[in-house]
């Protein structure tokens, strides 16, 4: 009898692990909430960015393929133009993955991939894209330290990235620069897509779309930045505000978010 | 005791099926959208089939949104006429206002076509302050005739999704106000954008004369 107790546990008790797993993921990193100020800020106002966790690596390829295995309608020969354009995915072989060139390019970031396509993967996985605040607090880690954002050597390897082409093959997730984290590729791998894209670049009450350009490219714009020296956050502010929802670029990827569940103190 | 390990039993595949089935659940509730299907409860008063839809249409997007009466609507709901569609707050003090005139002026130019060709949607981009009856009493208090103008509210990501289909930037400030484009976007009967106005104040010919190359092709 009391061995069918302890049968009944263990079986309640696997179900709970499962769950508990399905919480927390082995491939997200849990990210503190925290305060920063953003490079285009209103006024150097201070954001508060809320305890989230994120994917450890951007989505690579192979995980890319098993999506569209599972979602046809993302697949290159399925998706609507308004979705995602013509290159969609152009680095692939064929509409249901890499090809040949897959040993080297399995565990690579996808990249090619709409808006919308990144939105939709995330919300498959129960995730989300995270929102620029998000991305750009964690992106401001170095190895050692959550804000590095003081430290010179920090934006070299930024600058250094952003001076080089990009490479035939892009490397693997796993080979990419490890921040504070434990988020791989943050700097140095992709651009990686944001829910809010869409919320870049915007000064006060901009009267037309072109004054967002003349804001960030004129002399006397530019020292609307909050931290004239972060050129890095200024290319990511300014790249976003270039893209559209359908746009796919050939060195832009992605990677999920999830909210942190509100902790529950009744379960037992 | 026989009873007992029945009891034991049920319970363990109670356990089992649980866990299950909250894997399948989640599999189904992932990816709902952008998918163009027909109105789910066949109650729609819509007869048109999704597969009418081109490529380029917004009315591909499958979001619920809310009209200015609190009534529940597809996008696919403004197929078959010419819409100019805008994106507005009604806390804003200066750029709504204007974007409103500017509707209006290309209203104007359109004086010689029935109310019921040409709508006129207006989409909140604040929907947590912008609730239907909010915009019942913007609509009323500009004097927007309900027969051709329409306003939207959804959930925040549906409209982030829609304002990303019009190239509309917009950001909420931390003292209440949104930075954002102006854009008036012209869309045929498909649902596609055919002509789009930048800025406040622009002179409203090319977009009336979008809108009449527009209808007499219809």
């Amino acid at each position: 009898m009391f061995r069918r107790l302890l049968t009944l546990v263990l079986v309640i008790g696997a179900c709970s692990i499962a769950q508990a797993q399905k919480s927390t993921p082995t491939d997200m990193v849990p990210v503190k909430g925290g305060t920063f100020v953003p490079l285009y800020g209103s006024n150097n106002q201070t954001v508060t960015v809320q305890s989230f966790r994120m994917d450890r690596y951007p989505v690579t390829n192979a995980q890319y393929e098993d999506f569209l295995a599972k979602y046809p309608k993302w697949r290159k020969s399925e998706v609507k133009a308004l979705f995602a354009d013509a290159g969609y995915l152009k680095h692939w072989a064929s509409p249901l993955g890499v090809g040949p060139a897959a040993d080297k390019l399995k565990d690579s970031p996808v990249i090619n991939v709409s808006w919308f396509a990144a939105k939709a993967y995330c919300e498959c996985q129960g995730k989300r894209l995270p929102t620029v605040n998000e991305w750009e607090f964690a992106a401001l880690a170095s190895e050692t330290k959550k804000d590095a954002s003081s430290e010179p050597s920090f934006y070299q390897r930024s600058l250094d990235w952003y001076s080089q082409p990009n490479p035939k093959y892009l490397p693997p997730v796993q080979s990419a620069f490890k921040n504070y984290y434990g988020l791989y590729g943050m700097i140095g791998l992709v651009w990686e897509w944001t829910s809010d894209f869409n919320s870049a670049l915007i000064v006060g009450e901009s009267r037309q779309n072109a004054s967002l350009d003349r804001q960030l490219f004129c002399g006397a714009g530019s020292t609307g930045a909050s931290d004239v020296k972060n050129y890095v956050a200024f290319m990511r502010y300014a790249f976003r505000s270039s893209l559209k929802a359908n746009y796919t670029v050939a060195n832009l990827g992605f990677r999920c978010v999830q909210d942190v569940p509100v902790q529950t103190t009744a379960k037992k | 005791m026989k009873r007992f390990t029945l009891y034991l039993f049920t319970l363990i595949a109670l356990g089992l099926t649980a866990c299950q089935q909250e894997v399948a659940h989640e599999d189904d509730s992932c990816c709902a959208k952008p998918v163009a299907e027909g109105l789910p409860d066949g109650t729609g008063t819509l007869a048109i089939p999704a597969a009418a839809l081109t490529d380029m249409s917004l009315y591909n997007l499958d979001s619920d949104w809310q009209n200015q009466r609190g009534e529940e609507l597809k996008l696919q709901n403004f197929q078959g006429k010419v819409q100019l569609v805008a994106m507005v707050y009604t806390h804003c003090s200066y750029a709504c206002p204007r974007i409103v005139a500017d509707l209006k002026r290309i209203e104007m130019g359109l004086e010689q076509y029935k109310q019921e060709d040409i709508g006129i949607v207006l989409v909140t981009m604040d929907p947590a302050r912008d609730t239907p009856a909010r915009l019942l009493q913007f609509a009323e208090s500009n004097n927007l005739n309900p027969k051709r103008w329409t306003l939207l509210t959804s959930e925040q990501d549906n409209i982030r999704e829609l304002a990303a289909l019009l190239n509309m930037k917009y950001k909420m400030e931390l003292d209440g106000e949104i930075s954002h484009s102006n854009i008036i976007s012209v869309l045929n009967e498909n649902g596609e954008i055919i002509h789009q106005a930048e800025g406040l104040g622009v002179e409203p010919d090319e977009t009336v004369n979008a809108i009449k190359s527009l209808l007499q092709k219809i």
